[in-house]
């Protein structure tokens, strides 16, 4: 019944993975930083080959980051630090909150909808728009929230899909109810001199300092309040957290909304400072911003802005390479998922310690 | 008689650290060779080296006196070399023909499962096993998935069989049943490697025993001719006096458990009115052969699963079967789950963390606007001091970096520090060796001293034997006996099996 | 336009719209049996119809070329996806994202800059099954579809007896439910699982090569439009059987298949709150399953969880 045996491989060796438990932050560092640098030289290349030599994209680049130049790059921060702080909350539950963009435009309705109905005192309309915001954004994922408490529907498919609900929603106010009179576009009417988010001084947008009050509460609750520590609990291993104590759902929901929040609050930085009005595409292109923006800086709020204003660099490279070479902005998502992967693959590196036996 | 299987000097090291240190075994064909050791000794892992499963270090095999080089378990099955590992290798809702043909494969699926089927039919007739080639895995017994193990080796031929820890799932009849059975086997030719921890399994079937201590084999030899106390001494390397303790004095009920149900989600009902009452004072052990509902008891009382009807009742308290963790903490329950790593430990977070995470919720680190890191700190590095936990560099590090032992020892320095009224402690030595278990025990009978109740829920019957003021036997999910100190260990053998 | 032109009308187009979700169902399922969770459908889709909508502008050949390379093109890419999860052992959850979105990012360039978008295509003629295509209305419904649809079939008695009835589906079935007992079985973890994922995505390439290729004989930048998750979710509620995905792919087809008919036949519904139905239908499906299904879900047990063997436990 057996087989004759095969001829011993002696000699040939054996490849070996182990799982390490531990290895000194320096090295992290420097796996982590080579292939985010072996991510760039591929991107580079496709650029490339997409006709943008690398000394035209040296150069555009040098312009983009001008005086002139970098008050566009503060302006398109803000909302991507407030979606990668959106994104590393829910991440930090073990949470997949795929659906940014459609926070984002609950975000923009909610405030618009203040605007249109003329809600409240002059004064105070942009802390209300904003206030809204946060709500609308809240409100969008939290119905998730109960999708998935209630009858287990995965996060990840429901939040992807209720971004298209949230965009037709969007096209069915713009092309409807809402669309200004005036131009017959797809847009709202302009919001009034009081609730756009102006210039504070120094070519700096008042939306960058809501990103950065946003930097500062979620630093606060991750780093320093009792929700933060029960996050790091609730991450590293849900059952146990609750055998010991740690109130799960309530930390859950709390975090989720936060997040949700933060999105909305991205949409109405962006219908109020860059747009000036509800647009069809002021939400387009930031999920997976998000995602990136949270994966790089590992979930840490103070992280999340230096790598928000990076990815705003990027941003605005690709928008002046859409305009002058007419590549299409998708190619910021591409380049986007190459880091991401370049990236993620070092943590093979960093978990694994790979032998070769003979 | 010729060497069947032979291993010299085998070293394996897992990120780091060393689980083999020139660990040497030989068996023969014809005899059933024991391989005794504590948990973490390195039995499993020197044989998954034999079965292919791991790559060596260093050290070379050898099979009737060939050395071979294994490129992976397909490679030791060609050898002849089967494995009956400790936990399963089987697909759970596949059948058995499809498991069995998995890993004796054939060139065509539907005439192979034909030829596997005979195959499955002749062994089961020879062994006489008695399962059926067409059920699935997940309706079956523990007691036949190990049948289904067996056949699965013996099909594809095996000359060498390793069974890992085979009679740890099983009653005391089914395990000699067995153990029968693999003495007939190696009388007709096999060469058996019986890797086990219980001493009387080695006394009454083996032929040749080696011991492995701390990665190494110390010594093969005749289990006839050495005297028990021989073999525990190089198997622990030191023996531990119990700890002393006084006799029991019958203190006020304190836990009152009421005919606790329990279904799990695949329908099965793990908890059948399950009863009993500890006194304060008192440690009630629960024996049992595993899977009969402990450790869904144990997740009941600790608060991990819900039950469908019944009662915890707590003096003071009142029940607590479905109160929430704060109510437990308040109420001053300790747990010391089977599973650290499931429901004590979070692994990746530090120590100070792991240490403080349970007193969160009363303030003594702050309130909700800012926690008092430092003081965490503080008491963590007090902690690990007064519990004697080892191998600590700082209490910032990773709580997964400490050993099976020195974790124990965390979970217990954490759930003892608000002075328990109730511990429920599941399994609390598994996988520790004799110093941290000794010094676990220790604790346990402390906290009873101080006037606690103590259940004690283990599947090692010698560890509640020792421990326990008052035993209850646990058989399909309820308590069908109890015994007083100093309990007849034949007595609870028979009602372990009676009802099971 | 009466009821009944109304209603032949839409089940008539029902099958076209209903293949794309079939086919990356079934291409999903393939990988995720292996235990691989795949979320890249919605990219590869996207490959599958750039491939399928540039081979068709290059050679102007027959049509069955274009949808071949949109299986290649799709399978290429994914080897990328099998690398990071299977090799590499990273999130499966970020490296189906990153792949989404370079795939998105990556079709887009292409398109713009080989100028591909908004060109018509050929298209691929039905197939008049003679003489059962004459039946009236019966006719029209089964006997009258493209060539594709007829094959998806095929490949769906195909697929199901490779999964089930063959060592190959035996072994790639026990990788996915427990890779410790496929692996001490002597089975290669590694190797099976890029093969599910690399043959299932050509399935995912097909169906996007026939959205471009045969049904809206365009390319659109993006032009998917969400189906790939859609097909994500289908997974789950066929609970990984090819059957009920083939049912369930056909009631989205049929859910989309009505969303042109009802403006054609001039009933007043806001347009873009009837183009939100297969989403919201596919919420509804999703708390359907989670509502009625208390016991195990039937995924794969591994489902989602990279294999080392050497870990120390």
């Amino acid at each position: 019944m057996i087989s004759p045996a095969p001829a011993a491989s002696r000699g040939l060796g054996r490849l070996t993975l182990d799982v390490r438990q531990d290895l000194s932050p320096w090295k992290q560092t420097a796996f982590v930083g080579s292939s985010l640098v072996f991510g760039l030289a591929i991107s580079l290349a496709i650029l490339a080959a997409a006709g943008i030599p690398p000394l035209t994209l040296a150069s555009e680049l040098a312009a983009v980051l001008t005086a002139e130049n970098l008050r566009g790059v503060l302006v398109q921060a803000a909302p991507l630090i407030l979606v990668g702080l959106g994104a590393s909350l829910a991440f930090r539950i073990g949470f997949w909150n795929l659906g940014i963009e459609g926070q984002m435009i609950f975000g923009g309705i909610f405030a618009a909808a203040i605007s249109i109905y003329d809600v409240g005192p002059q004064a105070t309309r942009l802390l209300l728009m904003g206030s809204a915001a946060a709500l609308g954004g809240a409100l969008w994922v939290l119905l998730v929230v109960f999708l998935k408490r209630r009858f287990r529907v995965n996060e990840i498919i429901a939040t992807l899909l209720l971004n298209y609900v949230a965009m037709y929603f969007l096209f069915h106010l713009l092309y409807g109810a809402w669309q200004d009179a005036k131009t017959a576009f797809p847009q709202s009417s302009p919001l009034r001199p009081f609730e756009r988010l102006g210039d504070i001084g120094y070519g700096i947008n008042s939306g960058l300092l809501i990103a950065i009050a946003g930097v500062l509460a979620a630093g606060w609750l991750i780093h320093l309040s009792r929700i933060g520590f029960y996050t790091r609990f609730i991450s590293a291993n849900p059952r146990m957290a609750k055998i010991v104590g740690v109130p799960v759902q309530a930390a859950t929901l709390w975090i989720i909304a936060a997040s949700g929040a933060c999105s909305g609050l991205a949409g109405f930085v962006n219908v109020a400072s860059q747009e000036g009005r509800l647009t069809q595409s002021y939400a387009n292109g930031y999920v997976f911003s998000g995602v990136l923006i949270a994966f790089l800086s590992r979930n840490d709020p103070v992280v999340v802005a230096v790598v928000g204003f990076l990815i705003a660099v990027l941003f605005i490279t690709g928008q002046t390479l859409q305009v002058f070479y007419q590549i299409p902005l998708t190619m910021v998502q591409m380049i986007e998922a190459i880091i991401v992967m370049a990236v993620a693959s070092s943590e093979f590196l960093i978990r694994h310690r790979i032998r070769w036996l003979r | 008689m010729a060497s069947a299987l032979k291993l010299v000097g085998i070293r394996k090291s897992f990120d780091g650290a060393l689980a083999l240190d020139g660990a040497s075994f030989e068996s023969r064909a014809g005899e059933v060779h024991a391989l005794l050791g504590e948990n973490g000794a390195g039995k499993s892992s020197l044989m998954n080296v034999a079965a292919g499963l791991y790559a060596p270090d260093a050290g070379s095999i050898s099979i009737d006196g060939v050395p071979i080089a294994l490129s992976g378990p397909a490679a030791a099955r060609q050898h002849g070399i089967g494995m009956v590992h400790q936990h399963f290798k089987l697909v759970k809702p596949f059948t058995v023909a499809e498991n069995v043909l998995l890993a004796n494969p054939r060139p065509h699926f539907a005439s192979g499962i034909r030829n596997i089927r005979a195959a499955i039919e002749k062994q089961v007739g020879e062994l006489k096993f008695s399962i059926d080639p067409d059920r699935r895995i997940e309706t079956m017994t523990v007691a036949e998935q190990q049948q289904v193990e067996i056949v699965k080796v013996l099909v594809g031929g095996a000359k060498i069989l390793i069974l890992d820890e085979p009679t740890a799932v099983l009653t005391d009849a089914e395990a000699v049943g067995l153990l029968e059975i693999v003495q007939r086997l190696a009388r007709s030719g096999t060469a058996v490697v019986l890797v086990t921890h219980k001493l009387q399994d080695v006394k009454r079937f083996a032929d040749a025993v080696t011991i492995m201590r701390g990665g190494k084999t110390v010594a093969t030899l005749d289990p006839r001719k050495s005297s028990a106390e021989e073999l525990t001494e190089l198997t622990v390397g030191q023996t531990l006096p119990l700890p002393v303790r006084t006799p029991h004095q019958g203190g006020p009920t304190k836990l009152n458990v009421g005919a606790l149900c329990y279904t799990r989600g695949d329908g099965r009902t793990m908890l059948n009115n399950t009863s009993f009452h500890i006194r304060a004072g008192e440690i009630y052990g629960i024996a049992g052969v595993s899977g009969n509902g402990q450790a869904e008891l144990a997740e009941a009382l600790i608060g991990a699963i819900e039950p469908s009807s019944g009662e915890i009742w707590l003096d003071g308290t009142g029940d607590i079967s479905r109160a929430s963790q704060a109510k437990r903490r308040e109420a001053a329950i300790a747990a010391i789950p089977a599973d650290r790593y499931t429901y004590a430990l979070a692994g990746s977070l530090p120590i100070s963390d792991n240490l403080a995470v349970a007193q969160i919720r009363s303030g003594r680190y702050g309130g909700l606007i800012k926690l008092d890191r430092a003081a965490m700190r503080r008491d963590a590095a007090t902690a690990v001091k007064d519990y004697d936990v080892q191998g600590v560099r700082s209490v910032g590090q990773k709580a997964s970096l400490l050993s099976g032992g020195n974790a124990q020892k965390l979970v217990i320095a954490r759930e003892f520090s608000r002075q328990p009224q109730v511990v429920v402690a599941h399994s609390p030595s598994r996988g520790l060796d004799a110093r941290a278990c000794a010094a676990v025990h220790q604790r346990l009978i402390a906290a009873r001293e101080r006037g606690a109740a103590i259940v004690l829920i283990s599947e090692d019957l010698d560890e509640v034997l020792s421990l326990s003021d008052r035993i209850g036997v646990m058989s399909r999910g309820a308590i069908v006996g109890e015994f007083e100190r100093p309990a007849d260990r034949q007595a609870i053998g028979r009602a372990m099996v009676d009802h099971g | 336009m009466n009821l009944g032109d109304f209603l032949i009308n839409w089940i008539a187009n029902a099958p076209v719209t209903a293949v794309p979700y079939a086919l990356a169902a079934l291409g999903l399922i393939v990988a995720e049996r292996s235990g691989v969770l795949n979320l890249t459908a919605e990219g590869l889709m996207l490959i599958g119809a750039l491939a399928g909508a540039g081979t068709s502008l290059l050679f102007v050949g027959h049509p069955a070329v274009a949808l071949l390379a949109a299986m290649a093109a799709a399978s290429v890419v994914s080897l990328l996806f099998a690398v990071l999860v299977v090799v590499l052992r990273i999130n499966q959850v970020i490296a189906g994202l990153s792949v989404v979105f370079f795939c998105q990012g990556l079709t887009g360039l292409i398109g713009t800059l080989a100028k591909w978008q908004n060109k018509q295509l050929s298209g691929l003629a039905p197939l008049k099954i003679w003489p059962l295509s004459e039946i009236p209305i019966i006719g029209r419904i089964f006997f009258m579809q493209d060539p594709v649809v007829y094959l998806t079939i095929l490949i769906f008695i195909a697929v199901n007896f490779l999964l089930f009835k063959t060592m190959l589906g035996l072994r790639i079935r026990a990788v996915g439910e427990n890779p410790g007992a496929a692996d001490a079985a002597g089975v290669s973890i590694t190797l099976h699982r890029i093969l599910a994922i690399v043959a299932g995505s050509s399935l995912i390439g097909l169906a996007g090569g026939y959205i471009s290729v045969v049904s809206v004989k365009l390319w659109v930048t993006g032009m998917t439009g969400g189906r790939g998750w859609i097909a994500v979710a289908l997974v789950v509620f066929a609970r990984w059987a090819p059957w009920p995905a083939l049912a369930g792919a056909l009631l989205f087809g049929c859910i989309e298949a009505l969303i042109p008919h009802v403006a054609a036949a001039g009933i007043q519904v806001p347009q873009y709150l009837m183009l939100m139905t297969p989403y919201l239908a596919t919420i509804a499906v999703m708390i359907w399953v989670g509502a009625k299904d208390s016991r195990g879900s039937q995924e794969p047990g591994a489902l989602g969880q990279p294999h080392v063997r050497e870990e120390r436990r």
